[in-house]
C-alpha cells in the first residue's frame, strides 16, 4: 500500500525580510501519517505556514528533506512540482482564494482541466464535489454572490476534486463566524473519515484543533510536541 | 480550452478599461491605416508613372509660365513624338468647396500621349469636334451626376471670364474617361486649349497666356535622358530656361512642393501611434499585475509557468488584434468616402495589401511587446509571494 504519509526531515527554512535574516524553520524533524487529520498550531511566527508550503511543494527547503505520499519533493523540478501538486494536493485557503471572474462550478472544474479526463466526466466530478459540499444550487454564482462560509465550501470542493492524497488548509475558519466555521471543520472531518483524506490544517483557533485527531506544536520554527485529541478517540 | 476562457473572463474583470484599450487600438490602427494608405497613394503615382513620357516646366517655378513659341520648337528635339500644352485652369464648381482638376490641353494629341483615358465609342470624336467640350474623369461624375450633354459652370480664380467678374466659365461635358489605371486621376476636367486661349485673349488685358508645363511622349526606343537634355539645352540661354523630367519625377516634386508630405503623415502617425502602443502596454501591465493572485491560485493547483504566460500573452492578443480588426474595419469602411473626398490631391486612394499585412504584423508585434513584461513577471513569480499579494 502507497504511503500518504509525510515526513520532514531536518528541514531548515530562512527567509530575508528588509535586510535581516529569520530563520522560520529551523533543523525540524516531523511524521505524519496518513490518512490522519492533523492540526498544527503555535503562536505566530513559529513556522507554521511555512511549513504547510513546504509539504505543498509552494516553496522548499534550505536544507533538510521534504518527503509527501512518498515523493521527495526535493528531486522535482520547478514543472514536475507543479503536476505533482495538480495531483496530489488540495489547498484551503483562509482567504478563500477562489478566482473571481468564474463561477462556482468553474472555480472548482479548474483543477480538473490539468487532467486527461473527458469533458463530461469533469462537470459530473466538479458538480459532486459541489454536492458534497452542500453547493450544488449556487454552481452558477461568482465568489462575490456568496457567503463567506460558501465560498470557503467552494474552495473545499475544489480542493478535494482532483481527489488528492492531502488536503493542506492554512487557517480555514480564519474569516468565517463560529457556526459557519462550524460546518466546514465537519466537512473536513467528513473528508477524513470518510475518503481517508490526510489533512493538515495550520489554525490559531483550540476549538478548530480540537476536530482534528492529532495537535502538532510548534514554537520558533521547532516541534514543541504532538498529541491526541478527544476526537481522536472518538473516531 | 480553459487556458482561453481565463483568459477571456481575466478581460472581463474590467469591462470599461478593455473597450477603452480595444477601442484605443482600433483608432491607432486606423490611422496607421489610412495615413500609410496616403503616403502609398502618394508614391504609387509616381511609381505608376508612364516611362514614356516627359514633363517640361519653368526652370524657375511651376508656378511660372512658358511661352507657347516653345512648343514646335519642343518637337523638333530628336526622340520627341509629340507635345501637348498643359495650364493648370484653378477654378471650382458653383462652392469653393467642390475643387477638382482642370486643365486646358491639345485635346488629340493628349487623348494619344495618355493612353491611361479609357474612352466609350464616340467620346473621342465628340470631344475633338466640341470646342467648348470637356472630357471628365469617371470620379467626377460620380461625385457630382455629371454626365454627357451637360453643362458644367466652373468659377475661375486664376483667369476671369471675358464678360466679367463672378462669370463662369462653361464646359460640356463631351465624354467620361475611364482611368485603366488605379493610380491615375479619375478627378480631371480637360478642355480644349483654343478655347481657353481664345477667352482669355478676349478679355480686358487681352494677352495670351502661357502654358504652365508642356507634357511630351518619347518616341518607343529613344533614350529619355537624352530627350531631357536636348530640351534644356534648346532654351539654355532663354528667354526663359526650361526643367525636363520624367513624369515620375516630376510627380515626385509635385508631392513635395508644399512640404515633404510623406514625412510629414508618416512622422505625426508614427507619433500618435507610439503614443497609444504605449498606453496600451501600461494597460497590460496594469491588468498583469492585478491579475497577480489569481496568478498564484492557478500554480498553486498545478498549473505551470508557461500557462501562466499563455494566459497573459492571450490576453494581448485578443486586445492587439481585436483593435487592430476593428481599425481595418473602420478604414476599410471610410476607404469609398476617402478616395471620392481626397480625389483630386490623393488620385487612386486605396488600402493596398501590402499596408494591410503590415498592419497585421505591427499587431502581433504590439501584443507580443505589451504581453512579453507581464507574462515574465508572471512567470518568474513565487506562489507563495503572489498568494500573499493584494491586488
Amino acid at each position: 500500500m502507497t504511503d500518504t504519509g509525510i515526513d520532514l526531515v531536518q528541514v531548515t527554512k530562512t527567509y530575508t525580510r528588509a535586510g535581516e535574516t529569520v530563520r522560520v524553520l529551523d533543523g525540524l524533524d516531523l511524521r505524519m501519517e496518513g490518512g490522519r487529520y492533523y492540526a498544527l498550531m503555535g503562536p505566530s511566527g513559529s513556522g507554521k505556514t511555512t511549513l504547510l508550503n513546504l509539504v505543498g511543494g509552494l516553496d522548499r527547503p534550505d536544507s533538510g528533506k521534504v518527503v509527501v505520499a512518498g515523493e521527495d519533493l526535493a528531486g522535482l523540478s520547478r514543472a514536475a512540482l507543479s503536476d505533482w501538486r495538480g495531483g496530489n494536493v488540495g489547498f484551503v485557503f483562509q482567504g478563500f482564494n477562489l478566482i473571481p471572474v468564474l463561477s462556482a462550478f468553474e472555480n472548482v472544474a479548474l483543477p480538473l482541466a490539468l487532467t486527461p479526463l473527458s469533458r463530461k466526466e469533469r462537470k459530473e466530478r466538479a458538480e459532486y464535489a459541489l454536492e458534497l459540499v452542500g453547493l450544488s444550487d449556487r454552481m452558477g454564482h461568482r465568489p462575490r454572490q456568496l457567503s463567506g462560509g460558501q465560498e470557503q465550501r467552494c474552495a473545499i470542493a475544489r480542493a478535494i476534486v482532483t481527489d488528492p492524497t492531502v488536503i493542506l488548509a492554512d487557517e480555514p475558519t480564519g474569516d468565517l463566524d463560529r457556526d459557519t466555521a462550524d460546518q466546514v471543520l465537519e466537512l473536513l472531518q467528513r473528508l477524513n473519515s470518510e475518503l481517508s483524506k490526510t489533512i493538515l490544517m495550520v489554525t490559531h483557533d483550540p476549538h478548530a484543533a480540537e476536530t482534528a485527531q492529532r495537535i502538532v506544536r510548534l514554537d520558533k520554527g521547532q516541534l514543541i510536541g504532538i498529541e491526541e485529541t478527544a476526537s481522536a478517540g472518538a473516531r | 480550452m480553459e487556458l482561453l476562457r481565463l483568459a477571456w473572463r481575466g478581460l472581463t474583470r474590467r469591462k470599461l478599461r478593455t473597450v477603452l484599450t480595444v477601442a484605443s487600438l482600433a483608432v491607432a490602427f486606423f490611422l496607421m491605416l489610412t495615413l500609410r494608405s496616403l503616403v502609398t497613394t502618394l508614391n504609387a503615382g509616381a511609381e505608376a508613372a508612364s516611362a514614356s513620357r516627359l514633363i517640361v516646366q519653368s526652370a524657375v517655378s511651376l508656378f511660372v509660365d512658358l511661352p507657347l513659341s516653345y512648343q514646335s520648337k519642343i518637337e523638333t528635339v530628336d526622340g520627341v513624338a509629340g507635345v501637348s500644352k498643359w495650364q493648370w485652369f484653378g477654378g471650382y464648381y458653383r462652392e469653393e468647396s467642390n475643387r477638382f482638376a482642370q486643365f486646358a490641353v491639345d485635346p488629340a494629341i493628349t487623348l494619344d500621349i495618355y493612353p491611361e483615358m479609357e474612352l466609350e465609342a464616340g467620346a473621342r470624336e465628340a470631344f475633338l469636334g466640341n470646342r467648348r467640350g470637356a472630357l471628365i474623369g469617371e470620379g467626377l461624375a460620380k461625385s457630382y451626376g455629371f454626365q454627357v450633354g451637360d453643362t458644367v459652370p466652373i468659377l475661375p480664380e486664376l483667369f476671369p471670364h471675358p464678360d466679367g467678374a463672378g462669370v463662369a466659365w462653361e464646359f460640356e461635358v463631351a465624354g467620361i474617361y475611364r482611368p485603366t489605371k488605379e493610380s491615375f486621376d479619375a478627378n480631371m476636367l480637360l478642355f480644349h486649349w483654343d478655347y481657353f486661349e481664345e477667352t482669355v485673349a478676349a478679355g480686358q488685358n487681352g494677352e495670351a497666356p502661357g502654358t504652365g508645363t508642356y507634357v511630351l511622349e518619347i518616341e518607343p526606343g529613344s533614350d529619355a535622358t537624352e530627350v531631357m537634355a536636348g530640351v534644356d539645352a534648346l532654351f539654355e540661354n532663354g528667354p526663359q530656361r526650361v526643367q525636363a523630367t520624367s513624369e515620375s519625377e516630376f510627380q515626385r516634386q509635385f508631392v513635395t512642393m508644399f512640404g515633404n508630405v510623406p514625412f510629414f503623415v508618416s512622422t505625426i502617425g508614427g507619433g500618435v501611434f507610439l503614443a497609444i502602443l504605449l498606453a496600451v502596454v501600461n494597460t497590460m501591465l496594469m491588468a498583469g499585475r492585478e491579475q497577480t493572485r489569481d496568478v498564484g491560485i492557478l500554480k498553486a493547483l498545478g498549473f505551470s509557468d508557461g500557462d501562466a504566460v499563455k494566459i497573459l500573452v492571450g490576453q494581448s492578443l485578443f486586445i492587439s488584434v481585436l483593435g487592430a480588426g476593428l481599425g481595418f474595419v473602420l478604414a476599410r469602411a471610410t476607404e469609398p468616402g476617402l478616395a471620392s473626398a481626397l480625389g483630386a490631391m490623393f488620385p487612386g486612394y486605396a488600402i493596398r495589401p501590402e499596408t494591410m499585412v503590415g498592419a497585421g504584423i505591427l499587431a502581433l508585434l504590439i501584443a507580443i511587446a505589451a504581453g512579453i513584461a507581464p507574462a515574465w513577471r508572471a512567470a518568474r513569480l513565487q506562489t507563495v509571494d503572489a498568494l500573499g499579494g493584494d491586488e
